[in-house]
Order: C-alpha cells, then structure tokens, then sequence
C-alpha cells in the first residue's frame, strides 16, 4: 500500500509520531466505509502523503505530527467533508438510481450525459475498470457512451479482474514513465510531420471529408496545423500535470492513455490535409491513424497492468518464499 | 415497474453475497474464480464475476479478508482470498443476524402463504 515518498517520510518519524498519523488515517477510511464514500479513497491517500511530506520537513516528533493534524480537523469530520464535496459515481452505481445525481449527469432520450469537467481520476475509472464488466459505459464528458478498456481486456483473457489490487499502483516508476513518454514520441511525431510537410503546403487546404474520402471543408493552412497541435499539447499537458501534482498511478496512466490517443488523432488529422494536399486518394490515412488512436492507448493499459500485476507476484511469491506459505 | 422489481431484488441480493463469500473462504481459502464458480452453481443467489469481483476489491479494502498471489498446483500463480480476523469477526455477527432473518421470514412467509 506505501509508495516510496510515504515510506521515506515514515522513515523520518519516531515510532509514536508515526502510529499517530497511522491511526489518523485508519479512523478517517474507516469513516469513508460508513459513509460509502468509495471514491475518497484516492484524495485521502494524496491528502496522507502530503501530510508526511509536510513532516518530513520538521523533527517529525509526536508534537509534529498533532500540531498538523489538528489543523485538519477529526478524522469523522475529514471523512464527512470529503464524502459532502464529492459527487464522483462509483462503478458500480447505476446512474438511474444515484441519489447524488444532478442536472450535470443524468440521461436525455435515452443518452447518458456527463458535462461536469473531466477529471483524471474519472476518466480513468471509466477506461480502466476490470471489475466492471460492461464495456461500454457512460462517457465521461458529454453524451453518449466510451469503451471501458478494462472489461475489454478481461473479456479478451488479456487480465483478469482482479490481477491488481489497486490499478497500476505496483507498476515501477520506470515502467510508469511509458505512460508520459508514449504520448510524447505520438506528438514528436506530430511535429516532425508539420517540420516536413507544413512549408510546401498550399494557403488552403482540406479539414473535411466526405464519407468517399472526398474533401467537403477546407481551412487556412494555419489553422490545419493549429487545432491538431492545440489538441496534441492539451493531451499532453494533462498527462504531465498527473506528475506535477503527484496523481496515484490509474489517473497518471489513463491521462498518458488518453493523451495517446489525443495526440493519434491529431497526426490523423493533420496527416490526412497533407495527403490530399499531395493528391493522395482515399481516408487512408486519418483511417489508420484513427485505428493507432484506439489500439496504442490499450496496449499501454494492458501492458503496464500486466507488469502490475508481474509486480505484485514478485512481492507475494517473495514474501512467501522467505517465511513459508501462509 | 419491472427494472424497479429487478434492482430492488438485486439489492437485496448484495448483502448476501458479501455474507456467501465470508461462508465460503470461512472453509479456505480460494482464489477470485474459484470463489465465481463455486458461489455461480447456486442458481438463486444470481452471482456473476461482475458482481464478485467489486465485492472482493471493497471487502479486502475494508480489510475483512486479505489476498496473495501464490504458485498454483496447475498453471500460472493465483490471487488467493482468505478470511483476516476481522472477517472472521464479521462472519459471526452476520451469521448470527442471518439466522434471526431466516427465522423471521420463514414465520411471516409461512404465515403469509398457508
């Protein structure tokens, strides 16, 4: 359950000033369980790594550790507040019968829709959720519905639903980084494209098409570059913001998921001005970079929950060969 | 309504299955098929993977029962559940309470029917 800054933090901690925080946060997750409030799990997680970082910064005694949680209030009281705040559904909730429902989720003739903003945490419960077995699910910003790459993968014996405790959270770091690095060679890619083909191309050229790969909508050459670029840069800005602000490791992942398949559509895009530009007949290519746009975002998820759950055969198959079985 | 006949039943079904698999891992324990297949050949309690899978992720978070992955006899390695001793705890209470059910609804229905 620790990840490296905790334990490294616990490190710096007398024993009584760490089974302080440790009760603190137990009472609060127990607090989240009789509230139901499931999804708090991952604010409270972020909220006790930055209390031990905080920490880490101070003698770490027992005064240390109750100066700072005082500031946070009782841990019933934590609990409660983040249960108020939180208007996330859970996986398992049919949205009919979600009593926290509002005017921004909800059905309209039939169509799920969803126009909260996005967050990381919520795109990733809905494209990475193996325990859920329905693939498709309600999207997670506007209307209409979105794979979820997780029952996909079960359904395909590629994992099964319970491989990882806690998604991705085993993955090593190092393994982790393909979740940023993947976008960024797919948008690399954008750019050297626009660095080869955006001087030779003419002031206009087609944005459109029509279903027999005829251009029906043409758009300054500025423009053809602009909007892919703009939709590459937001994809990737988002899954490097995960990083910045220390996200656990699912909204990390599916950030870089879906910034991969973000920065795929825009080399479709962009791409396929290029090859009308060129005379080339045919939706060939935005066709195939549409298709990398769905595969290379779920060959990242499956891969890197298999190397999770590779992970976490080590630490079990290790632990137990040290002390026996249990 | 019909769906609302369904959910209603679908609820109710929830409890007990969280009461099935603590009588189940109460006699061993079992990895996440094992527990599908064997709680699955009980037609009335209506369980599939999709309903085990998210009660195991939430039990174990709640720490009632505990995984590993261990070698398997036959294959690759398996995620195995077991009962912590709280969940041995809770599977007292809810048995008990359990019977007390039981024995409430068999009177009223009994009742009710004859």
């Amino acid at each position: 359950m620790m990840n490296t800054a905790q334990e490294r933090a616990d490190s710096m901690l007398t024993p009584e000033a760490a089974a302080l925080v440790e009760t603190y946060f137990s009472r609060v997750h127990g607090a989240l369980l009789v509230a139901a409030a499931g999804e708090c799990e991952e604010a409270v997680d972020d909220l006790r790594t930055h209390v031990l970082e905080a920490l880490a910064g101070s003698a770490g005694t027992s005064d240390d550790v109750t100066r700072i949680l005082a500031e946070l209030g009782t841990p019933e009281a934590l609990a409660a507040q983040c249960a108020d705040s939180s208007d996330e559904l859970s996986s398992d909730d049919v949205p009919s019968h979600d009593e926290r429902r509002t005017v921004l989720v909800g059905r309209v003739l039939g169509l799920p829709y969803d126009w909260r903003v996005p967050t990381a945490s919520r795109v990733a419960r809905r494209w990475w959720d193996p325990l859920n077995p329905q693939i498709v699910v309600a999207r997670v910003f506007g209307i209409g519905w979105t794979v979820n790459y997780g029952a996909l993968a079960v359904r395909l014996g590629l994992v099964r639903p319970d491989d990882e405790d806690v998604p991705f959270e085993q993955v090593p770091r190092r393994w982790l980084a393909a979740a940023l690095v993947l976008p960024l060679v797919v948008t690399a890619g954008l750019i050297v494209l626009f660095a080869l083909f955006q001087a030779g191309l003419p002031d206009q050229v087609a944005t459109h098409y029509a279903p027999d790969g005829s251009a029906d909508g043409f758009s300054s050459k500025g423009v053809a570059l602009l909007l892919p670029a703009a939709v590459a840069l937001f994809g990737v800005a988002m899954a490097a913001w995960t990083w910045v602000r220390k996200r656990p490791a699912l909204p990390r992942v599916a950030a870089g998921a879906l910034a991969t398949m973000l920065a795929g559509v825009s080399i479709g895009i962009y791409g396929q001005s290029v090859a009308q530009a060129h005379g080339t007949p045919g939706l060939t290519i935005l066709l195939s970079a549409l298709a990398g746009a769905i595969v290379l975002p779920f060959l990242l998820l499956v891969i890197l929950s298999r190397v999770g759950r590779a992970a976490e055969q080590r630490r079990d198959l290790k632990a137990a060969s040290k002390k026996g079985s249990v | 309504m019909a769906t609302d006949n369904d959910s209603r039943l679908s609820q109710f079904r929830k409890g007990v299955v969280e009461l099935a698999i603590f009588a189940l891992l109460h006699h061993g324990e079992a990895y996440g098929g094992e527990i599908v297949e064997r709680l699955g050949s009980h037609p009335g309690l209506a369980i599939s993977a999709g309903t085990v899978y998210p009660l195991l992720s939430r039990l174990k978070k709640a720490g009632l029962i505990d995984s590993a992955w261990r070698e398997s006899p036959v294959g690759p390695p398996r995620k195995y559940y077991r009962l912590t001793a709280s969940g041995d705890i809770e599977l007292a209470s809810m048995a008990t309470a359990w019977d007390g059910v039981t024995d409430a609804m068999d009177e009223l229905l009994g009742k009710g029917t004859s």
